[in-house]
């Protein structure tokens, strides 16, 4: 089928190809994929191929020539003969190479035929065509016109829109004078190539504006790129306090104290509060330098305070898996035969605490006391006598449907295990002198690194 | 008994008396044989083993670099010698994708016993492409172990156990420490990997310091001690394996620290020897944990530019200073 050969876009902003060197001469046969010529331009020589088979003829550019983007230098064909007239030398364009195949009838306003009398012929003028935005792009949605039918336009004016997989583009008209023709609607997918527009040099007597296909109409609102931000700041995150943390660390100025991370694990240690350095108009940032400083603060700030009872207590909380321990046991009892989880329990909680010789453990309401051997063996730990006075008491809540306690310091530490779920929630309750912090914490820690993990116990 | 030797003088120690030992370790690359290297450092090596065991290639690097991997697999333990490493980029898929990776996807099969020896450092007014660091780019490799020897006994010592580990180790060596004098031991000694060595103790800030940082560090711990403020130099010896429970040891002592390391700051060994320390000491950290590299620029030709952009002792110890004194490093 005779088809035309123009210059192609090879590049994103090429406007004309320099014909390098014609590969076929006029009348020669081609087969499709013949390379017809050869086309330089900023960056690189590139072959181009024919799109079908014929003869070429009405060769208009020879080698040397440098042709604007879109422009018909050539036509393929059905005998060596058939030279139909060839379009004017600033005709308007073809159908490019590679979309000639699919566009069906309405291959845009090149066409070879004569100009046709009648609304569809079309004005004269600089073909504008749907740019090659991407590597792999082969068609581009016509976002919006920027001029209307009939408006002047300079050759940096944006013409249209266009969007790709990647981005939207402002396209530049590329030619000054008059919009004479827009053959495609905002909204509609063009294929890459396809002549959209045709720019007039004079201002044109008549104009035409028609969709580039017979497609049904595309979605033709363009995306909107830029939903509304939400115009109310957003709230900070409550700040997860470390449950183990008594630190209260609002400052003076109400904003978190800037202090280093030892000072902050030194005063929770000794359960200083690091804003007493901040109301005093301590410069800031805080270090373990402070410390001296703070306790002084401290002292002083504690003694009018009328609570000396709870300043004297601790209570820190650590989570387990609940499912560690549950295997554990089953697993005591069936193979290693020790079927007591109380037992277990105390075992866990005493090892690598040497203080800790008797502990209590209370489950389903009653009270048992073991003797817990130095040697970390479970298998040794023992049913003590109802009197013994116990270094630990060990309140097993497991199934409860408590959450978490708050009970207070006793007479002795209390470590409850709480939750029904996957998660234990594990929480060390003692008077200030009963632990020193460092003690609490390890206790605690050890304690539910054992429950999530028993057989590190064993290792 | 030690005497002092240069670093080149070492490195070849130990690479001679491995090949006296071993007689499946060779040495291939760029002007090994002849030449000895642009930097002298495998003198007379040729002359001993002869060009069957010291081989020189044509220029190309992942032509040789490949042989060494193919070498190594079947039963050699090659020296591959990349003259810079700038050239390091060249050989990425013969380090990268087939040494660091043919034992774990042979199943244990193909072990690649080879040395990858090459260089690092700036101030040699070498330019751009023959003046970068880039240690951290194969450290980031799993697979790859990585040395930095910060002097001649480093060198020598690391080399050797470089020689004789069953895994492909890269060694990098400071170019413009080859001359600088250090003293080694007579009798044989090698230096595991993943020993930090504490060049300097000190109480009130840590400054680890790779390969020729280690100089810098240790010349900034001087100043600092003028003035009160006592400085601990660690060298971690190896990048990969690193001595993680020294350097944190360390680091909970002095709750400060700086680490010091040639290859660009962006990205690199400091970042991550600095995470390291925030995660495994956080809680005994009393200020930010600071990074010097060499600034994220193309290295400069010009001199005058090129001294502004690696670390430097006085840089060093100002931020040390700043640190101690508990100065507030950035904008709250």
């Amino acid at each position: 089928m005779p088809h035309e050969v123009i210059m192609p876009a090879l590049g994103m902003a090429q406007d004309t190809g320099h014909i390098v060197a014609w590969r076929k001469a006029p009348g020669d046969k081609v087969a499709e994929g013949d390379i017809l010529f050869e086309v330089e331009t900023d960056k690189a020589t590139m072959e181009v191929e024919a799109q079908g088979a014929g003869f070429l003829t009405s060769v208009t550019a020879e080698a040397g020539a440098d042709v604007p983007v879109g422009e018909v230098i050539a036509r393929i064909a059905d005998s060596p003969d058939d030279t139909a007239p060839p379009p004017t030398a600033n005709g308007a364009a073809g159908t490019a190479p590679d979309t000639a195949q699919d566009t069906g009838q309405n291959t845009g306003p090149g066409a070879a035929e004569p100009p046709a009398v009648g609304a569809d012929a079309l004005p004269e003028g600089a073909a504008v065509i749907m740019p090659t935005l991407g590597m792999s792009q082969d068609s581009g949605l016509l976002v919006a016109w920027h001029k209307a039918p009939g408006d002047a336009v300079g050759a940096d004016d944006v013409l249209f829109e266009v969007e790709t997989d990647k981005s939207v583009a402002e396209v530049a008209a590329g030619h000054d004078g008059y919009v004479a023709a827009l053959l495609a609607e905002a909204g509609e997918d063009v294929p890459t190539g396809r002549t959209i527009a045709i720019i007039s040099a004079e201002a044109p007597e008549r104009t035409v504006t028609r969709r580039a296909a017979d497609a049904p109409e595309a979605a033709a609102a363009p995306k909107d790129d830029a939903p509304a931000v939400a115009t109310a700041a957003p709230q900070p995150p409550d700040r997860p306090i470390a449950k183990t943390e008594p630190v209260d660390e609002t400052g003076a100025s109400g904003a978190r104290p800037l202090a280093s991370p030892k000072l902050r694990r030194l005063a929770l240690q000794e359960g200083l509060d690091l804003s007493l350095l901040a109301r005093a108009g301590h410069p800031q940032p805080f270090h373990a330098r402070d410390l001296d400083r703070l306790r002084a603060l401290s002292r002083a700030d504690a003694a009018p305070a009328a609570a000396p009872a709870a300043a004297s207590a601790r209570r820190l909380t650590a989570e387990a898996e609940a499912q560690g321990f549950a295997a554990f046991a089953r697993w005591a009892s069936e193979v290693a035969g020790v079927g007591d989880e109380a037992a277990l329990l105390a075992g866990l909680a005493a090892a690598g605490h040497d203080d800790l010789r008797c502990v209590a453990v209370t489950r389903f309401g009653r009270t048992r006391r073991y003797a817990v051997p130095q040697t970390r063996a479970l298998s040794g730990v023992t049913e003590a006598a109802d009197d013994a006075v116990p270094d630990l008491t060990i309140r097993d809540l497991r199934g409860a449907r408590l959450a978490a306690v708050e009970m207070g310091p006793e007479a002795t530490p209390v470590l409850t295990l709480a939750g029904h779920g996957a998660t234990l929630a594990v929480t060390l309750e003692c008077a200030a002198g009963a632990f020193e912090a460092d003690t609490a914490l390890a206790l605690l820690t050890d304690f539910a690194g054992r429950l999530d993990d028993p057989l590190r116990h064993l290792l | 008994m030690s005497r002092e030797t240069t670093l080149s003088k070492a490195v070849n120690e130990a690479i001679a008396e491995e090949m006296r030992r071993d007689p499946t370790v060779f040495l291939l690359g760029e002007d090994v044989a002849e030449a000895g290297t642009p930097f002298k450092v495998l003198s007379g090596l040729v002359e001993e083993f002869g060009t069957g065991r010291v081989i020189d290639t044509p220029i190309s690097e992942p032509g040789f670099v490949g042989i060494a991997v193919g070498a190594a697999m079947t039963g050699t333990r090659p020296i591959v010698d990349l003259m810079f490493g700038d050239f390091l980029y060249l050989v990425m898929d013969q380090l990268c994708n087939q040494a660091a990776k043919s034992y774990y996807m042979s199943g244990g099969k193909l072990n690649v016993p080879m040395v990858l020896r090459t260089n690092m450092g700036a101030t040699r007014r070498s330019a751009a492409q023959h003046s970068q660091s880039l240690q951290a780019l194969v450290a980031h490799i799993p697979g790859l172990k990585v040395a930095m020897p910060s002097s001649a006994y480093e060198a020598k010592g690391l080399m050797k156990t470089a020689i004789r580990d069953d895994n492909p180790v890269v060694i990098f060596e400071d170019k413009l420490m080859y001359q600088d004098k250090a003293p080694v031991p007579e009798e044989e000694y090698l230096i595991p990997f993943g020993e930090a060595a504490i060049k300097r103790e000190g109480g009130d800030i840590t400054l680890i310091g790779t390969s020729s940082m280690v100089q810098v560090a240790l010349k900034a711990a001087e100043a600092l001690s003028a003035e009160g403020i006592s400085a601990e130099v660690i060298d971690p010896r190896t990048l990969v394996p690193l001595d993680e429970e020294t350097l944190v040891r360390s680091v909970k002592k002095t709750s400060r620290a700086i680490v010091i390391d040639e290859g660009h700051r962006n990205y690199g060994v400091t970042g991550e020897i600095a995470a390291r320390l925030n995660e495994r000491a956080f809680y005994h950290l009393d200020a930010p944990v600071l990074r010097f590299g060499a600034m994220d620029v193309p290295v400069p030709f010009s001199p005058a530019l090129e001294d502004l952009t690696v670390p430097t002792p006085e840089a060093v110890a100002q931020a040390a200073r700043t640190l101690c004194r508990g100065e507030l490093i950035h904008a709250a």
